[in-house]
């Protein structure tokens, strides 16, 4: 788009506060609604799982303060039931993939980022975009709905986040209502969180379709692919995996809300199941075959929650070393290889699931490769801080945080890869440990990092450095403490998503760890209000940022903080890649992108 | 003074360290392994120490580069990568993990492939439901004559028959797993409605059990923990038979691993492993008699 139209689409367009707040087609205004909405969800996220760690620490602990403040049904007595217990970890995994993590990666900075660092007006379709963040509405609402004892009265689905069959999946012959023989809980609240996941996908997928066209279609002149920022490969690759990988889930959402509704048999099998003294008409189904259709979305999933991160991250750690990005390409091509290597890997969760174990044979090798890449991102971050001149800023410290912690992450990732050890800590502690510390300490820090580091070009306000340092510290401690000795309870054989962890003899052993973490996680949870605090307080009265607070190269520094609707004044050109800091023979260790450079080598992406 | 933040990195990275050190001697901790999957742990000490050195490699150099680089008063240096560095880091790491891969593939075929598993000295059938572990037993007559036909590893057709057909004179015991000190188990594993998974922490074994099918497992339990008691004329698990007395180290719990509902957390059993096999055919006999005179009633 050229400048004359950018000019005269802000001139014509005075928008009502409702087109311009609400309804917004403005991709900068639809990232910061995903960015709230993933913060507000956070909260729930959080507190669910502080039920969760309640119970672990003090299982036989009379919980009736507790029970008063979340009005629980007089029959559940002075605790949280088991049931209970199985909703709020299944709610806590939920909320946390679906409306936290993802929805923040790749709408809340997918959408700010995107148009902003590759030069572009906004999005391709912003009509789309903006649809794609009301269709995440009818999720929200239904997935709190299922909360509500009124709506479904069994609970809000309590069969895992990952909710196999045949214990989410079982309904009553039709007629017969809605509860399911299985679990009062895979009654309406399965049903209900079935529906809010389609609608959560086709949120996805319009996102998708849009980011791959921008960013295809919208670069700015001389923004060529390999002069795009690590965060833009991030989001592209992240968009394609969604792409190919949604329509699976959505598929498998759908035959399983069909098996409970109108007792299709998609996923029960020949011969007769018996519940108590009822039982099931034969299906002609599998229950494995849920597992395959949801991996095969559910671990690309797992990439969908970290490359974005790691693009953020390269972008962060770049600018804070001033120093050019170490090994751009190899960078780029190790995201592709996640992401394609992501495609064949997903029967690394299924190891004991019963498939055939020459499978588990072929996707163990995938998986044990998929950690070369892995590998050599840490690798490539560590030779950016070499011989830098680093920065620590809250966004800096959040990046490093990830880098140490990824490292955690990846390595047990390794543990479980291999099948042997895997038939011991499947569906343990450890696999809850790794989870963590990719998705929390890794994907949460990275969040963190991008939050800091475009706070100012969101909101034109800088966050306060010395409180979010603070908040750095004991996230980190604390973060830490709550998930390391994870690692232990799990080596130990401490089973996950169980109600009460003192029932075995291996398993009493490390109650005292249990007791420990469970402390960590609420000390982790309080230093999470420095945060709310810092964010809101500087939202109105943090100190202005200008354009480019952290003296950075990519484009959307050079536009007034926040950008105005169109964002470019004049449309960039870009001249060089990302991570021109530091250039000999320049005064100043930074040179934009849209800065041209004569005489001076310039390297990336040549 | 920001060059300080490497001790907090550096001071976490460090206690990370320690508490696999000290993990082992305060019981947070593999438990015993009983059975011949040593290869299990085996693996997992070779991960450690291969994933333990890179973890002190990667994060020392973290540590190293935010104390030593952080506001250095001078320009960073100019570098966009080094090829030869890249092609080190890949190929290094690519063929190690290679290796990892490779050495592998022979503990789990001897774990989990029907065609390597041994030919059974006892075979039974475990059928999991919400929430308890249902066994069944071939009375001894019937297991004789299924282990005697089992030859060159394959299945005969009289095991098959009989775990398709149960008898009625074969022995019903819930939440007790039977076996005898080396004696090659074959598990005949369902599940009558959801998900659940048979998890023998001392013995490294885990195998979802799941409806609408039948999976074979196997293992030999070589440490025994049960003796009759004849007070009260039962036997009982816990016994330490070097030591002659009773050790609650040596309760060998065995645990759903898969969530199956709201009872999943208490859907346990026990291993209780004879001292031989005759041992085993007196318990046998004894739960039988208990059988008749309960169905007797
Ligand atoms: C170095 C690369 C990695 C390897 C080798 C690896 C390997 C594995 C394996 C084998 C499992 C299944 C374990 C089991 O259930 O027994 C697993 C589970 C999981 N991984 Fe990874 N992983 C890696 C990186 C990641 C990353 C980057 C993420 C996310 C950002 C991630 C997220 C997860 C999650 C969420 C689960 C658990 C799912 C569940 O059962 O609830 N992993 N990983
Ligand atoms: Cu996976
Ligand atoms: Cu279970």
């Amino acid at each position: 788009m050229s400048v004359h139209e950018t000019k005269v689409h802000e001139e014509h367009h005075e928008l009502s506060f409702i087109q311009k707040y609400i309804f917004s087609q403005d991709h900068k205004i639809i990232g910061i609604q995903f960015l709230f909405s993933g913060l507000i969800f956070l909260v729930l996220g959080g507190v669910l799982a502080l039920l969760v760690r309640l119970q672990l620490g003090w299982p036989h602990a009379d919980q009736g303060w507790l029970g008063q403040i979340l009005d629980w049904s007089p029959a559940a007595g002075q605790r949280m039931s088991p049931e209970q217990y199985n909703t709020f970890f299944t709610m806590h995994a939920t909320v946390m993939i679906f409306f936290v993590i993802i929805p923040l990666l790749t709408g809340a900075f997918g959408n700010f980022t995107i148009p902003l660092m590759i030069g572009a007006p906004d999005m391709a379709f912003p009509k789309l975009n903006m649809m794609s963040y009301w269709f995440m509405w009818p999720g929200f609402i239904i997935m709190l709905l299922s909360f509500s004892l009124g709506v479904a009265p069994g609970g809000a689905a309590g069969a895992g986040w990952t909710s196999y069959p045949t214990l989410a999946s079982i309904g009553m012959p039709v007629g017969g209502g809605a509860e399911s023989p299985a679990a009062p809980n895979s009654g309406w609240g399965q049903i209900l969180w079935l529906l809010s996941l389609i609608f959560v996908g086709v949120s996805s997928m319009m996102g998708s379709v849009n980011y791959i066209t921008t960013i295809i279609n919208m670069r700015a002149p001389g923004m060529t692919l390999f002069r795009m920022p690590l965060t833009v490969w991030g989001m592209f690759i992240t968009a394609i995996l969604q792409a190919f990988a949604l329509p699976v889930l959505t598929v498998a959402l759908v035959l399983q809300t069909l098996d409970k509704t109108i007792s299709t048999t998609f996923f029960l099998p020949p011969g007769v199941l018996e519940f108590g003294n009822w039982t099931t008409n034969p299906g002609g189904g599998q229950p494995i075959l849920w597992q395959h259709l949801f991996w095969f979305y559910s671990h690309p999933a797992v990439y969908i929650m970290i490359l974005p991160a790691m693009g953020i991250v390269s972008d962060v750690i770049s600018t804070f070393s001033r120093k050019p990005l170490f090994g751009y390409r190899p960078m780029v091509y190790a995201i592709c290889g996640i992401a394609g290597l992501g495609f064949i890997v997903w029967g690394h969760h299924m190891f004991q699931s019963g498939m055939d174990p020459r499978l588990g044979t072929g996707f163990m090798i995938a998986t044990i490769m998929i950690a070369l890449p892995s590998a050599v991102k840490t690798f490539n971050w560590l030779g950016t801080t070499w011989r830098g001149n680093l920065h620590l800023t809250t966004a800096m410290l959040n990046a490093l945080g990830f880098v140490a912690l990824f490292v955690i992450g990846g390595l047990s990732g390794l543990f479980m890869a291999a099948t042997p050890v895997d038939v011991f800590i499947h569906d343990t502690y450890f696999i809850v440990a790794h989870i963590h510390y990719v998705l929390f300490m890794s994907s949460l820090f990275g969040i963190f990092a991008g939050i800091y580091y475009w706070f100012p070009k969101m909101f034109g306000r800088l966050m306060n450095e010395t409180a979010g340092k603070v908040h750095f510290f004991l996230t980190f401690i604390f973060g830490n403490m709550t998930f390391y000795p994870m690692h232990l309870v799990g080596a130990a054989g401490l089973r996950r998503r169980i109600f009460d962890p003192t029932m075995t003899g291996f398993e009493s052993n490390v109650q005292f760890l249990n007791q420990f973490m469970s402390v960590s996680a609420f000390l982790l949870g309080a230093a999470q209000l420095i945060f709310a605090v810092n964010f809101f307080y500087s939202l109105f009265w943090g100190k202005e940022a200008g354009r480019n607070p952290w003296r950075s190269n990519t484009l959307e520094w050079t536009t007034p903080s926040p950008p105005p609707h169109g964002n470019f004044e004049v449309t960039p050109v870009v001249y060089h890649g990302p991570y021109e800091y530091s250039v000999p023979g320049m005064e100043d260790d930074h040179v934009m992108q849209t800065r041209k450079l004569e005489g001076v080598p310039v390297g990336a992406g040549h | 003074m920001n060059r300080l933040w490497s001790i907090l990195f550096g001071v976490v990275m460090t206690l990370a360290v320690l508490a696999f050190v000290i993990a082992p001697a305060m019981g947070w901790w593999l438990p015993e392994n009983i059975g011949t999957f040593y290869g299990v742990d085996t693996l997992f000490y070779v991960i450690l120490a291969t994933t333990g050195f890179f973890f002190v490699l990667t994060e020392a150099i973290l540590v190293y580069n935010i104390f030593a680089f952080t506001d250095r008063g001078e320009k960073a240096d100019y570098s966009h990568g080094n090829h030869r560095l890249e092609m080190f880091w890949t190929a290094v790491p690519g063929v190690l993990l290679l290796l990892l891969a490779i050495l592998q593939i022979r503990t789990w075929e001897e774990i989990k492939y029907q065609t390597r598993m041994p030919t059974p000295d006892h075979v039974f059938e475990v059928s999991a439901r919400q929430f308890e572990w249902r066994i069944r037993y071939p009375n001894a007559i019937q297991l004789d004559r299924i282990t005697s036909a089992w030859q060159d590893k394959s299945e005969p057709a009289l095991a098959r028959n009989w775990q398709q057909f149960p008898h009625y004179d074969d022995v019903h015991v819930v939440n007790e797993v039977h076996t005898w000190k080396d004696a090659n188990v074959r598990i005949y594993l369902k599940s009558k409605d959801v998900l659940h998974s048979f998890y023998l922490p001392n013995l490294r074994l885990k195998q979802d059990a799941v409806p609408g099918k039948t999976i074979p497992v196997w293992f030999r339990a070589t440490r025994a923990n049960t003796i009759y008691n004849e007070q009260t004329r039962e036997w009982v698990d816990r016994y330490n038979y070097e030591k002659k007395r009773f050790d609650s180290s040596l309760r060998y719990d065995l645990a759903c691993a898969e969530l199956c509902g709201w009872g999943h957390y208490k859907m346990l059993g026990r291993l209780f492993v004879h001292p031989d096999r005759e041992d085993y055919l007196n318990w046998l006999k004894s739960a039988q008699e208990k059988q008749r005179q309960t169905q007797a009633q």
